[in-house]
């Protein structure tokens, strides 16, 4: 176990998980002296009729001051402080969001907007610009990826400047989670597959990365192990009750795990082919997750080899020899990119090149990989990486991705 | 009753004097690899006009400025932050930790992962003035301690590394 000299590690979140979570909903409301929320999510959640099931598990008990569906994919800044203003108009008292990532990180924003009486999100930027507690958030993930119900972070986008801004404090994470297993039946198999390999890769740089420490490790282990466990069972039966709820409880210890421990060079390449390609984050985190374990294998094998127990069994682990543990890993998570490969009927890509947009174009020519790469180098999770990298070391990882051959490790500078 | 000392923070005047002398010394040297070294003048020329940072101890320094002045030379601007516009704000928490890190005990890397320092500022900003204070690393340390507070010791070729750190030296020392 690596007991770093200093780590700082912080999750007052209150999770609720289970098959009737979203009934505990007015409870915790009551409890926080909230009774009016604004319930915050998208197009998509409502149609499916999420939000439905959330309204019949607390419409006895608590007055919806308003309902907000017109979250767009990238939260946007306007949509946050136009939200805030619906908040406002309709005497709410808390906040309710229901939906992926986006749907989250805009709901702490217009949070941060509302407490702090203020008009302009922006004002906020950055980490330490908020001083005290925020209006009562309840989160209820609908995909079992992101992890942003358990994180401190919150990235809106301003489209007019074309910026990504990040809002850090500890004040941002929500104050309680629901993980309900109805929340995320529905989600269709290739985006359920995405989304685990998301809180996968969380969950091992978070591992395997600079600030890793007791604590996160230790939710990282169990995320690894019930998205093992679970992720195949529930691609077969979509309708798996108990997988859901696992994997939903997995994305919420990776969120945990990586906003303690950050994340390295998957994330890096992973945040510059989204924002260069547009290629969806779950699927770049699958194809780039072993990539990077192999780039830094000569500097923390130590620390992926151990993955092996979560990902394989003790019995795997215990049989492969030592020196080969950590290729295994590696080796393992790419099993597991194919599997899903097949059982998507060819829709989760194994390697850059492969991803295709609906009409089967293909989203990364490769002449784009220096692009991404010299944006890469603006992406502040390769300060946790264990190795430098450079342009360079950006653009031989993605050449090898994009090609879906293994890393040569040997032409890795230092090796 | 009870009577309680008065108990006053300790100033630890000697640990803030060497941090200062380094904070002071790491400016200048910048300032002269910005003009001596390739990829730190690259690095200077994407910042914006007048792009100006500050690295120091909380809560009350010692502080080092650094910036593009209105010819966009970069420049060494002192340590008062005092009436200043800080495009990125590097501040070590306290001043055990940056001993740490000024005594290359603890590499940027390490310190960053272990929560040492709060940034505030634009994350490409910040991702560009850790390279150049990694490449300003090499220059002024001998290889046995650089490699200590980089994540990789970089090969370069002789003329860059030694003239290079010869030139950086001299610079600094005149502070031209």
């Amino acid at each position: 176990m690596y007991l770093p000299e200093y780590y700082e590690f912080c999750c007052r979140v209150k999770v609720i998980s289970g098959h009737n979570a979203l009934e505990k909903i007015p409870e915790s409301l009551a409890k926080m002296h909230a009774a009016r929320p604004l319930i915050i999510t998208d197009k998509g959640v409502s149609e499916a009729g999420l939000v439905d099931i959330v309204l019949d598990a607390i419409r006895d008990e608590v007055a919806v001051g308003a309902t907000a569906d017109d979250v767009p994919q990238d939260s946007s800044l306007k949509v946050v402080n136009r939200l805030a203003d619906v908040y406002r108009d309709n005497d709410c008292d808390s906040i309710i969001a229901v939906g992926g990532g986006s749907v989250m990180d805009t709901a702490k924003g217009v949070n941060i907007v509302v407490s702090e009486n203020a008009h302009d999100l922006m004002k906020f930027s950055g980490a330490g610009a908020l001083k005290r507690a925020l209006k009562p958030l309840v989160v209820i993930p609908t995909t079992s990826g992101t992890g942003s119900e358990a994180t401190l972070v919150a990235v809106v986008k301003d489209h007019e400047r074309h910026l990504k801004m990040a809002f850090v404090s500890y004040f941002l994470l929500p104050d309680v989670a629901i993980l309900d297993s109805r929340m995320t039946l529905t989600l269709p198999p290739f985006i359920t597959a995405a989304t685990a390999m998301d809180a996968m890769a969380h969950a091992v740089e978070a591992y395997t990365g600079l600030a890793k420490n007791p604590l996160s490790d230790a939710s990282a282990l169990a995320a690894i192990s019930l998205i093992s466990s679970n992720l195949m069972g529930v691609m077969e039966n979509p309708s798996d009750r108990e997988g859901r709820l696992a994997l939903a409880n997995a994305a919420t210890l990776a969120g945990a795990a990586f906003s303690n421990s950050m994340v390295g060079v998957v994330h890096t390449l992973g945040h510059a082919t989204g924002s260069v390609c547009g290629v969806p984050h779950g699927m770049c985190m699958a194809i780039l997750l072993p990539y990077g374990l192999e780039y830094n294998m000569h500097k923390n094998a130590h620390f992926t080899e151990e993955l092996l127990v979560p990902l394989a069994g003790a019995e795997v682990y215990a049989a492969t020899p030592k020196h080969l543990r950590a290729e295994q890993v590696v080796a393992h998570i790419r099993k597991m990119n194919q599997d899903l490969h097949d059982a998507t009927a060819g829709r989760h890509a194994r390697f850059l090149g492969e991803v295709k947009d609906g009409g089967g174009r293909q989203v990364v020519p490769r002449e784009k990989l220096e692009d991404i790469a010299e944006a890469a180098l603006d992406d502040g999770s390769i300060f946790y990486n264990p190795e430098e990298c450079d342009y360079e070391d950006f653009l031989m990882i993605l050449r090898t991705a994009w090609e879906g051959t293994p890393l040569d490790r040997g032409l890795i500078k230092g090796v | 009753m009870n009577e309680f000392r008065e108990v006053t923070p300790g100033g630890k005047p000697f640990k803030k004097a060497y941090v200062a002398l380094m904070l002071w010394f790491v400016g200048r040297a910048i300032q002269a690899a910005a003009k001596v070294d390739g990829d730190v003048k690259k690095e200077f020329e994407k910042l914006p006009e007048g792009f100006t940072f500050c690295l120091g101890v909380m809560p009350h320094g010692p502080y080092m400025i650094v910036g593009k002045d209105r010819k966009e030379r970069v420049k060494y601007m002192g340590w008062r932050r005092e009436g200043r516009s800080i495009d990125l704000d590097m501040k070590i928490k306290n001043i055990e930790a940056a001993i740490l890190m000024f005594t290359f005990q603890e590499g940027t890397a390490v310190a960053t992962a272990r929560d040492r320092m709060v940034v505030d500022g634009e994350v490409p900003y910040a991702c560009a003035i850790v390279r150049v204070l990694d490449i300003g690393e090499v220059y002024l340390l001998p290889k046995i301690i650089a490699r200590l507070a980089v994540k990789r010791y970089p090969v370069w070729s002789f003329g860059r590394k030694y003239i290079g750190r010869v030139r950086i030296y001299f610079r600094s020392i005149v502070g031209y």
